[in-house]
Formats: structure tokens, C-alpha cells, sequence
């Protein structure tokens, strides 16, 4: 499985390296969008595999599910880094700015303000029984915020956010080489992310 | 009745109980003994569901009541005497008359008429150890979880004391975790951890 | 949520006893208070009675209250297990009961709170509220949201060796969907003029929520 996915990692970034024409009036450098896509989609998924495996672990006290939410937490964390670094740049080259609060630039800061939290309440509590029952509470208290600040988000802040900027027509074009190679890298990143919690299990 | 079915517990790597299978029956006052660090309030901990053992379970009738007496358990410091008698009972649905709570004084040999509106933080260590016995007479539990009741008490006080568990034991179940040699004596049966 | 007539009473029992001993142990409303004008000042002074725009001040207020507020309520649970009574209030109350009184009494701090900053708040940015009423249903429903949250994240880092900073870290994310709305009407409560209705049932139906969710998780912890 492993080497399958350092294949398919290799394969689409050669991919998106020599195939994929560079996007109109935006340079090589914007293909981190690739990126980007991606390791954001994962970082949501990580959230809520941790909310669900606290979920698990509160009905069953099987301290198995209190490690996978730890560790889709931890990957999530990182993951949600990796994509606000990534789209910031994006954001610089698109708009000029590295940030400027777009709905989804603040959304994804609330999830590391979450994740970091999360983090943070799992350092300060050293027994070990009681850090899995209050990590948990927290992450299924956290996770009820998503709905609400995808309803308000998006009505507070003005949005010039990627997804038009990638397929209204006028723009720029999305190839269809260009969206399959998007979504074999967010297939690609998701199994990634599925590997990496299998490691903890075993 | 309560019943410990195959209930573990650690703390860490250090395993206190394993397997432990057991029936407490009422009507007797039961003895928890052990060296120190054995687990004997920790075994009433569970016996009272206090605290969720890790394996097995303890299973208690719902409709008991539990009452318990411990050094970990503190009383209000910033309300008076009076006040923290008033509280406990309240949360167990119940309220006192004046009498009826210097009654209680009376039992433990605290006397509430002078230091009933005294805060718990002024009162000295035996007397509000004293307080504390007069809030668990005064919640009329089913099931008394004794750690130690009679440290810090002089004669007059463990007299008292001693008094009441013996009077009160027919109706109820009274664990009561010592290795004071007076306090084993009252027993009827006695625990010797580890089990 | 499973209270019956006799968990009324042991709620009732124990905001009284937290009043009592508020009352007696002025320290923490004290601090909580003081946070605030210190926060209040400080931001006025610095401002030096320059004009400040309606959506700036708004967000303003609504840090100060965010911060004054985890000042007085992140020791709900923990003064209670410092002192050694937590364990004994869980003996002889329902874990509910608790959870509720406890709740009650963090939004009344708050209220008296917020009763207290308000007035200077508005005299020292020299704010003109054109709808009182706008700002007072904001203002009530962003409390008790806050109220709901912070009981249940006070439960929370009571557990926690390292307390220091903890509270607001862990609260600020999950009342986030109170403040972003809250900040809005409360600008638009300054500004007069139409508002946003809907803003105002997003911030209802989340403390709903958050009630209902520390209701069900605190039986957990």
C-alpha cells in the first residue's frame, strides 16, 4: 500500500508538473493549488474522523478510539497548516494579498484555532483517563460549530474565493486534464491521510 | 445490596483491583482494611459509583441513596455551620427546622446554638469533622461510605460517633475504610485488601 | 436534559450557595469586573477620543466581555476543586442539577457583568445606541451562549495541570458562531437602520444548542 501511494504521489506530480498548462496569467507557482485542494480537504476530513472516533470513545471507554482521534487530530493539524500556507499563496498570487479574511481563508483559521486548542487541552492534562474523556467532550463540542459557521461565514465576509476563479468561463478554463489530476490528488491525499491512521492501529 | 462484578481498576500501570467479584450486604458495618496505598477508599469510591472502574461493573439499586464521609470530601469554608447543614440537605430534598438542626448538633456533640453561624473555615478540625458526620446523619442515606470517620476526634467525639453507626447499621449498608484499631473493633465483618 | 421538579430545587439550592459565597469571597467578581474597566480604559485611552467606527467599537465591546468574561467564570468548577467540595457537591447533587445551577450562575455574573461595562463603555467611546432594544436582546442572547459554553469548558479544564491561558483558548472557537453575529447587530444597534433578523436566530438557535450539547456531554466528563 505504501509504495502504491509514494507511486501515485510521484505519478501526479509529474502529472501536474508536464501535463497540466499552466494556469492562465498566473504562472507555474500556481499550481500549488494541487496542493492546496487537497491537503483542505483533508484537514476537514481529519476533524471530523476525530469528532467521530470521540464519539466512539465516549460510548465505549475504549481508549483505542481516544488514540485515533488524538491522531487524526495531529495529522489534521498539520494538514490544515500545510493548506493554509499553501492557499495563502495562491491568495497572493490571484489577489495580491496573502490573507485577506475571505470566508474560506477565515473558516480554515477557525479549524486551526480549533485543532490547536484541541492540542493544547490534551498537553495540559497529564492523567490519562481524564485527557481522553475531556478531549473528547471538546471535540464534539467544536465540531457543532461547523454547521453554524458555514451558514454565517460566507454573510459576514465578501468573497473572491477559487472556485469561480478556476471554472466560470472568462477566466480561467478548467481543463478536463486539469480537474482529473485535481481529483486524483484529493483521492491521492485522502488515502495518504487513511494510511497514516491505519499505522496507529497496527 | 451492592454487588462488584469482575470490577478492575488502575491508575496508570499500577493495577489496585482486578477481577474483583464481591456482594456487600446491609445490616452490618463493614470493615475496609489495608496498608496504605491499597485502595481502601478508592474501594469505596467504587462501591458508591463515584468513580467508573476500567473493567467490569458495580451494580447498586437505583433507588439508594449514599452518603459519605471522607477527607477528601471538604464542607463549604465561606458558609457557616448552619449554612452548609442547609445546603446538603436541600440538594437531598429535604428542609430542617432550627431545631432540628441543633438536634443534629447535639447528636455529634457540636453545639450550633453558639457556633451555628461560626464559618466552617473558623471551626478547628475536630469540630468540623463533627459538622461533617451532622450533614451525613442529616441526609438520612441508605448506604454510608465511612473513610476514616473518627481521626482528628477526641474520646467524647468517636463515643458519639460510634454511637450512631451502631445505632444506624440495621437499615443500611456501612463500609467503612480504617486501620484505626478502635474503628475495626465496631466491624461486623471485616475486608482485607488487596483482594 | 432530565430534570424533574426535585432537580429544580438542587438547582436553585446551589445558585444560591454560589451567590452566598460570591458574595462573601468578593475576589472573583472583583477581578471580573476590574478586567473589564481595565480593558475599557485602556482601549479609550489609547483611542484618545478619536472617532472610532460603529463596526470597530462593536467588536470591541464584545472582546472586552470575551475576556472579562473567561476572567470571572474559567474558576467555576476549579475554585470548587481547590477548595476540595467539588467531590462533595457531586455526592449529594445530580450531575445535571449541577450543570444547570452552576450555568445560571455564570449568566448571572455575566448579566451583572455586562450591567456594569455597558454604561461606561458607551460614555467613554461616547457611543449613541440607536436601538436600545436591538443591543439589549444581542447582548442577552450572546450571554447566555457564552454561559452555556464556559460552564461546560469550565468543567472541562478543571482537569487540566496547566491552567494558565487554557480557558479562553478552549472557549473562544466554540462561541465564535455567537461573536461574529453578535458583532454585527451590535454595530447595527449603534447604527440604527434596518436589521438582521436572521443573525438574530442563528445566535438563539446555537445557544439552544450549546445547551442542549452541555447537557449531554457533561454526563461524560
Amino acid at each position: 500500500m505504501n509504495k502504491i501511494l509514494i507511486l501515485l504521489t510521484f505519478a501526479i506530480g509529474a502529472a501536474i508538473i508536464f501535463f497540466v498548462p499552466p494556469i492562465k496569467g498566473l504562472g507555474e507557482v500556481a499550481k500549488i493549488i494541487f496542493f492546496h485542494v487537497p491537503t483542505a480537504w483533508v484537514s476537514v476530513i481529519a476533524f471530523f474522523a476525530s469528532a467521530y472516533f470521540a464519539a466512539k470513545f465516549l460510548r465505549t471507554f475504549n481508549f483505542s478510539f481516544d488514540r485515533l482521534s488524538e491522531r487524526a487530530a495531529r495529522l489534521g493539524f498539520v494538514f490544515v497548516l500545510l493548506s493554509t500556507i499553501s492557499g495563502a499563496i495562491f491568495s497572493k498570487l490571484t489577489w495580491g494579498a496573502y490573507w485577506n479574511w475571505d470566508p474560506r481563508q477565515t473558516t480554515i483559521f477557525v479549524l486551526i484555532l480549533i485543532y490547536g486548542a484541541y492540542l493544547t487541552l490534551r498537553a495540559a492534562v497529564s492523567d490519562e483517563k481524564t485527557r481522553a474523556k475531556v478531549s473528547a467532550v471538546y471535540s464534539l463540542l467544536s465540531v457543532l460549530t461547523v454547521p453554524f459557521l458555514v451558514f454565517i461565514i460566507p454573510r459576514m465576509y465578501f468573497s473572491l474565493h477559487p472556485s469561480p476563479v478556476l471554472n466560470s468561463s472568462g477566466r480561467v478554463e478548467m481543463d478536463s486534464i486539469v480537474l482529473v489530476v485535481l481529483i486524483a490528488a484529493v483521492v491521492d491525499a485522502t488515502l495518504i491521510f487513511i494510511q497514516l491512521m491505519r499505522r496507529e492501529i497496527s | 445490596m451492592i454487588v462488584f462484578d469482575d470490577v478492575s481498576l488502575s491508575f496508570g500501570r499500577r493495577a489496585l483491583f482486578s477481577d474483583v467479584t464481591l456482594t456487600l450486604r446491609g445490616g452490618k458495618v463493614i470493615g475496609v482494611t489495608g496498608a496504605n496505598g491499597s485502595g481502601k477508599s478508592t474501594f469505596l469510591k467504587l462501591a458508591g459509583k463515584i468513580l467508573r472502574p476500567d473493567g467490569g461493573e458495580v451494580h447498586l439499586p437505583d433507588d439508594k441513596t449514599i452518603a459519605a464521609l471522607s477527607p477528601e470530601m471538604k464542607i463549604y469554608d465561606t458558609l457557616t455551620a448552619r449554612e452548609n447543614i442547609s445546603f446538603f440537605t436541600k440538594l437531598r430534598g429535604k428542609t430542617l427546622t432550627a431545631e432540628e438542626i441543633i438536634g443534629l448538633g447535639e447528636r455529634v456533640g457540636l453545639d450550633l446554638e453558639t457556633f451555628g453561624d461560626v464559618r466552617a473555615e473558623n471551626l478547628s478540625t475536630g469540630m468540623s469533622q463533627r459538622l461533617k458526620f451532622a450533614i451525613l446523619l442529616s441526609v438520612d442515606a441508605d448506604i454510608w461510605l465511612l473513610d476514616e470517620p473518627t481521626a482528628n476526634l477526641d474520646d467524647d467525639g468517636r463515643d458519639k460517633i460510634f454511637h450512631e453507626v451502631c445505632g444506624a447499621k440495621a437499615d443500611k449498608i456501612i463500609l467503612l475504610a480504617t486501620n484505626d484499631k478502635a474503628e475495626v473493633a465496631l466491624c461486623d465483618e471485616i475486608i482485607q485488601l488487596p483482594l | 436534559m432530565r430534570l424533574s421538579n426535585f432537580h429544580f430545587e438542587q438547582v436553585a439550592a446551589i445558585l444560591r450557595k454560589d451567590f452566598l459565597i460570591g458574595l462573601r469571597r468578593r475576589a472573583t467578581f472583583a477581578a471580573m469586573m476590574m478586567f473589564a474597566l481595565t480593558a475599557v480604559a485602556s482601549l479609550s485611552l489609547s483611542t484618545g477620543g478619536a472617532f472610532v467606527e460603529p463596526k470597530f467599537l462593536a467588536a470591541l465591546l464584545w472582546v472586552v466581555i470575551f475576556f472579562a468574561a473567561s476572567a470571572g467564570i474559567a474558576g467555576t468548577f476549579d475554585d470548587e476543586a481547590q477548595a476540595g467540595t467539588l467531590p462533595t457537591l457531586k455526592l449529594y447533587a445530580d450531575a445535571q442539577a449541577i450543570l444547570f445551577g452552576k450555568m445560571l450562575y455564570v449568566f448571572l455574573s455575566l448579566t451583572m457583568l455586562t450591567i456594569f461595562i455597558l454604561p461606561i463603555f458607551l460614555i467613554l467611546f461616547d457611543v449613541a445606541v440607536e436601538s436600545f432594544l436591538l443591543l439589549s436582546l444581542t447582548i442577552l442572547f450572546g450571554l447566555i451562549g457564552i454561559a452555556a459554553a464556559g460552564t461546560l469548558t469550565a468543567a472541562i479544564t478543571t482537569s487540566a495541570m496547566v491552567k494558565g491561558g487554557l480557558f479562553p483558548i478552549l472557549l473562544f472557537p466554540i462561541t465564535l458562531p455567537i461573536f461574529l453575529p453578535a458583532i454585527t447587530l451590535t454595530e447595527q444597534s449603534f447604527t440604527g437602520g434596518a436589521f438582521d433578523v436572521s443573525s438574530l436566530i442563528v445566535v438563539a438557535a446555537f445557544d439552544a444548542i450549546l445547551i442542549l450539547a452541555s447537557s449531554i456531554l457533561y454526563d461524560y466528563l
